[in-house]
């Protein structure tokens, strides 16, 4: 099909793929992980419990195996006391088991599919997110959710546009001026395409509100994302130019706020990547942080 | 719902059912429709229900002239696409903008036709007011649970996902010294104690799982020091959400600490702070085994403490005690126990040490007391008698090693003060089987294996009978009979005297009550029953009482002696009894007058009968001395008292008495004590001079 731009957009450049068809895409992604499929659509209902997701869960065993290992991860400090699926699950939580699942069902978990510092980025600003998330009023869990889900667009633009996406990110190493040539060359930027993609396949407006308010410096749903950037972008740009706390957050965050948050993230961050994409601790010792 | 349903084409819908849900979509205020289309690559609204026009505030006319993205002004650029999309529903919140500039947070549910040119777009305010209402609730909830915790002053956690911590209250800051922040996500899993985190963890697991449970577990302080607290755990469930925990924390520390000291308090003399008596008690149960030999106690008892206490005052002797037990402590190997036993005893109680080693010890410890102290203006040397006892495999339990030592203090004491003595096998069988006769002397009360004798007592003046007295025997089956001398000092030590004496008491007015049955007038008129110093108490004349009436008796028909020295031990108490007793109409003597130191003043306000003159006195008559016996005869004659001369053996002895002026007389050699049926025949033939 031929995407026919909107007449506001005839002075900007053509876009250079077919957003229609990425957004076709996610729903035939679910047939090729049932399973993964299965726990999005059942994770967030009312009366869903533990022992119903982990049911499922089991007969996907990458995926289950990286639920296990991050529910013994440092960062839900269980010290290794979670030896079953159904305990894992309660551990991490029906959001988080639902994320992981969305992970794995648009591939995220293949790093040779993904941009450059994929996962740096992300886990960082995942922890950022949980991390901050009590003085925004926000839920730990469902911000943490939101961080690593945040940049499936971008993964979804790499994925259909490798070259012209890598070029658009060199050229726009901030996060907010990234965004902004998202928008201009693919009609849409990346937190909005994930934003369309997680309200596709149900994910309650909370998550969803965040990522679309992230630009909105006046919105405040858009607050804590917006300062986890930046929390992001200092710990893995090189040569990042700080933008004031302050002035992201609409003072519900100081300068001073930041270095234990900092330090924090640093601290959990490569483990949750590990737990995210199933590592074992031998594979991929590389270091991409920032000091 | 959806009005715009994707119909297959060959199940067409009659066009009066497609009509009908036309019309009824057109009316509704209930539900907001709108149908969009691309007209030359424009997206352009062409119709509206009523529902529409109520919420946005636009006319259709007004409608069918704007872009659709006018109406969804956060959809940016090209962005309208997401939400006509040609092949599938697509479900979006956002803000949609009404006529009156104001922007209304809606649900949109965007369905596109078949031909993929039109699409129905319904509109749910979510700022509908039952989910204002609800929201409300929910915020209402949320504050006066966060209130609820936040201002409790019970420190309180709240769960995120496993040990991740969502909430704190001020209560649990200020309980480790830390910042909210500081703690929050698994920030205060580092203000556990390190020893007890396992078990934290353990309990957070079971109350993820669905269980509640409570620990004891350290809180690590921010300046280091920690308290102890009980952390309660329960299970906390949010639906589609997961399993998360509320911990409420008892700071306990306080409360142990006074405990410790209670504790504390219980185990230790206040005045030394050695461990007292339950403690070493406990101490040497814990560490005795049976058999296994290594364990060695000292019993020390300072002598002369008495005199310390007395002639320099309390404050002295307490002075010594606290400088005896400093010594002590200093002298013995660490690891040995000091204990104080009570009064003026200490025990020692060493462990892997032999009987050299021990009475080694015995001696460092008895020179090291021995050094002067200055007390109240004098130098005193705090002597002290030390039993040693080495635990051997004749000792079975614990309190055998404590009594040995306790008995070879008492054999170092009767040796001569400051001494050392070594529990010997000999002093160990005797004071076994003083113990021995005391369970068989507790047996034969209970079973009324002691028996009585009855010994006539004459008038001086016609030599006719005129009471008896009863005399405690014991037939032991195995050592014979065993002497009073043996047997009552036995009773006093163990207690066992109260329970004799009522034995003796009630048998002989049992025997009285037969005795006239059987005799009638010739039944002996009087019977003298001894009573032991320890049984002259405010409950005796009670008991003599009960005794009387059970036996249906005249208080008269009873005469009770009480030894001179009984009544010297607490004279008022003892004239006090004494006078209930004579209240009670029956007679009193005092037996062996003159051994004792009465006072002589006092003697004259005694409610008393009778005066007894010891056996010994009457004795030195045979010798030509009768002073004594003399003067006791005629002191009672001055007071009004009549007497009773002990011992009597011979006829001299009965004349010489009479002489003095005696106004009774008993011994051997007028009449043996008798059995009760030998009594009464001996009263049968000598009736007619008993009354």
């Amino acid at each position: 099909m031929t995407v026919m731009p909107f007449p506001s957009r005839a002075s900007v450049r053509p876009p250079a793929f077919d957003i229609e068809k990425v957004l076709a895409s996610i729903d035939t992604m679910a047939a090729q992980r049932p399973v993964a499929a299965q726990i999005v659509s059942v994770a967030n209902s009312d009366d869903t419990s533990a022992k119903v997701l982990s049911r499922i869960l089991a007969a996907d065993v990458a995926l289950a195996s990286r639920v296990m290992k991050l529910a013994n991860s440092a960062y839900f400090g269980m010290r290794g006391r979670v030896t079953s699926l159904q305990f894992a699950v309660t551990v991490v939580g029906f959001t988080t088991v639902r994320t992981m699942a969305t992970v794995a069902l648009t591939n995220l978990d293949d790093e040779s599919r993904l941009p450059e510092d994929f996962w740096t980025v992300t886990t960082s600003l995942a922890l950022a997110s949980s991390t901050l998330a009590p003085r925004f009023g926000e839920r730990p869990q469902d911000a943490l959710c939101v961080g690593l889900l945040a940049q499936m667009g971008a993964a979804l633009f790499h994925h259909n546009d490798a070259e012209g996406y890598a070029e658009l990110v060199a050229e726009h190493p901030t996060f907010a001026g990234r965004r902004y040539a998202e928008g201009r060359r693919y009609g849409i930027n990346s937190l909005r395409l994930t934003s369309v993609a997680l309200e596709q396949w149900g994910f309650p407006s909370s998550m969803t509100i965040p990522l679309n308010q992230v630009d909105e410096l006046s919105a405040p749903e858009g607050a804590l994302l917006r300062a986890s950037f930046e929390v992001a972008a200092r710990l893995t740009v090189e040569d990042y130019e700080p933008v004031p706390i302050t002035r992201l957050t609409r003072g519900q965050l100081r300068e001073e706020d930041l270095p234990t948050v900092l330090e924090q993230v640093r601290a959990d961050a490569d483990e949750l990547r590990r737990a995210m994409l199933g590592l074992t601790d031998d594979e991929d010792d590389e270091d991409d942080w920032i000091a | 719902m959806s009005v715009t349903v994707s119909v297959p084409h060959d199940e067409l819908v009659p066009a009066e059912i497609v009509s009908t849900v036309f019309y009824s979509a057109t009316v509704s205020d209930t539900m907001a429709i709108l149908v969009a289309e691309l007209v030359g690559g424009t997206a352009r609204l062409s119709w509206c229900n009523d529902g529409a026009v109520q919420l946005l505030g636009y006319g259709l006319s007004d409608l069918r002239a704007i872009p659709v993205e006018h109406l969804f002004p956060t959809l940016g650029g090209g962005e309208l696409k997401l939400l006509m999309r040609r092949e599938r529903s697509v479900r979006m919140t956002l803000p949609v903008r009404t006529a009156s500039g104001a922007d209304v947070e809606s649900v949109i549910v965007s369905t596109p036709s078949p031909s993929g040119r039109m699409w129905t777009m319904r509109l749910v305010s979510t700022a509908n007011e039952q989910e204002r209402a609800l929201r409300a609730t929910a915020d209402a909830h949320e504050r006066r649970f966060s209130t609820l915790t936040e201002r409790s002053p019970i420190p309180t956690l709240l769960s995120e996902q496993g040990m991740r911590l969502a909430h704190v209250n001020d209560a649990f800051c200020t309980l480790v010294g830390l910042r909210a922040e500081q703690l929050l996500g698994t920030g205060w899993i580092d203000t556990v104690h390190p020893d007890d985190l396992d078990d934290v963890v353990e309990h957070v697991a079971s109350a993820l799982e669905g269980g509640d449970g409570e620990t004891k577990a350290r809180l690590v302080r921010e300046d280091g020091t920690f308290r102890t607290t009980i952390i309660r755990f329960a299970h906390l469930f949010t639906p589609g959400v997961g399993a998360g925990f509320v911990g409420t924390i008892e700071d306990i520390t306080d409360r142990l600490a006074f405990e410790t000291q209670l504790a504390h308090q219980a185990n230790h003399d206040p005045l030394t702070g050695l461990p007292n008596r339950t403690l070493l008690a406990e101490y040497i149960a814990g560490r005795f085994r049976p058999g296994a030999g290594g364990l060695a106690c000292l019993f020390l008892d300072l002598d002369n403490f008495k005199v310390v206490n007395d002639s320099l005052g309390h404050a002295a002797g307490d002075e010594l005690l606290i400088e005896v037990a400093k010594r002590l402590r200093a002298t013995v190997r660490p690891g040995d126990l000091v204990a104080r036993f009570g009064g003026d005893e200490f025990v020692v109680v060493c462990e892997n040490v032999d009987e050299s080693s021990t009475v080694a010890l015995a001696e460092r410890v008895s020179l090291a007391l021995a050094e002067p102290l200055h007390l109240g203006g004098v130098d005193v040397r705090p002597y002290a008698s030390v039993g040693v006892t080495v635990q051997t495999s004749e000792h079975h339990a614990a309190d055998d090693l404590i009594r040995d030592c306790d008995i070879a203090m008492y054999q170092a004491k009767a040796s001569g003060k400051g001494r050392i003595t070594v529990l010997d096998q000999q002093a160990r069988a005797e004071a076994r089987d003083k113990l021995r006769l005391v369970t068989e002397l507790r047996d034969a009360i209970e079973r009324r294996e002691i028996t009585l004798l009855y010994q006539p007592i004459f008038d001086t003046r016609n030599r006719r009978p005129v009471a008896i007295e009863s005399l405690a025997r014991w037939e032991h089956a195995e050592r014979g009979a065993i002497s009073p001398v043996t047997f009552i000092p036995l009773a006093e030590e163990s207690g066992l005297i109260t329970s004799l004496g009522l034995l003796v008491l009630d048998e002989t007015c049992r025997q009285m009550a037969e005795w006239d049955r059987l005799l009638g007038a010739g039944a002996p008129p009087r019977a003298n029953v001894n009573v032991s110093a320890l049984q002259l108490d405010t409950n005796l004349p009670a008991q003599v009482a009960e005794a009387l009436a059970r036996h249906s008796l005249e208080p008269c028909r009873i005469s009770v002696e009480i030894t001179e020295s009984a009544l010297m031990k607490d004279p008022d108490s003892a004239r006090g009894v004494l006078q209930q007793l004579r209240d009670l109409g029956v007679d009193l003597a005092i037996d062996d007058f003159g051994t004792g130191y009465s006072s002589l003043a006092y003697l004259r306000h005694l409610p008393v009968d009778c005066l007894k003159v010891d056996r010994s006195f009457v004795a030195e008559l045979a010798d030509g001395h009768a002073e004594i016996a003399s003067a006791v005869i005629a002191l009672a004659r001055n007071l009004n008292l009549s007497t009773v001369a002990e011992g009597v053996e011979t006829p001299e002895q009965a004349d010489e008495l009479a002489r003095l002026g005696a106004t009774f007389l008993q011994g051997f050699g007028l009449a043996l004590p008798m059995t009760g049926g030998a009594t009464a025949a001996w009263f049968a033939a000598h009736g007619d001079r008993a009354r």
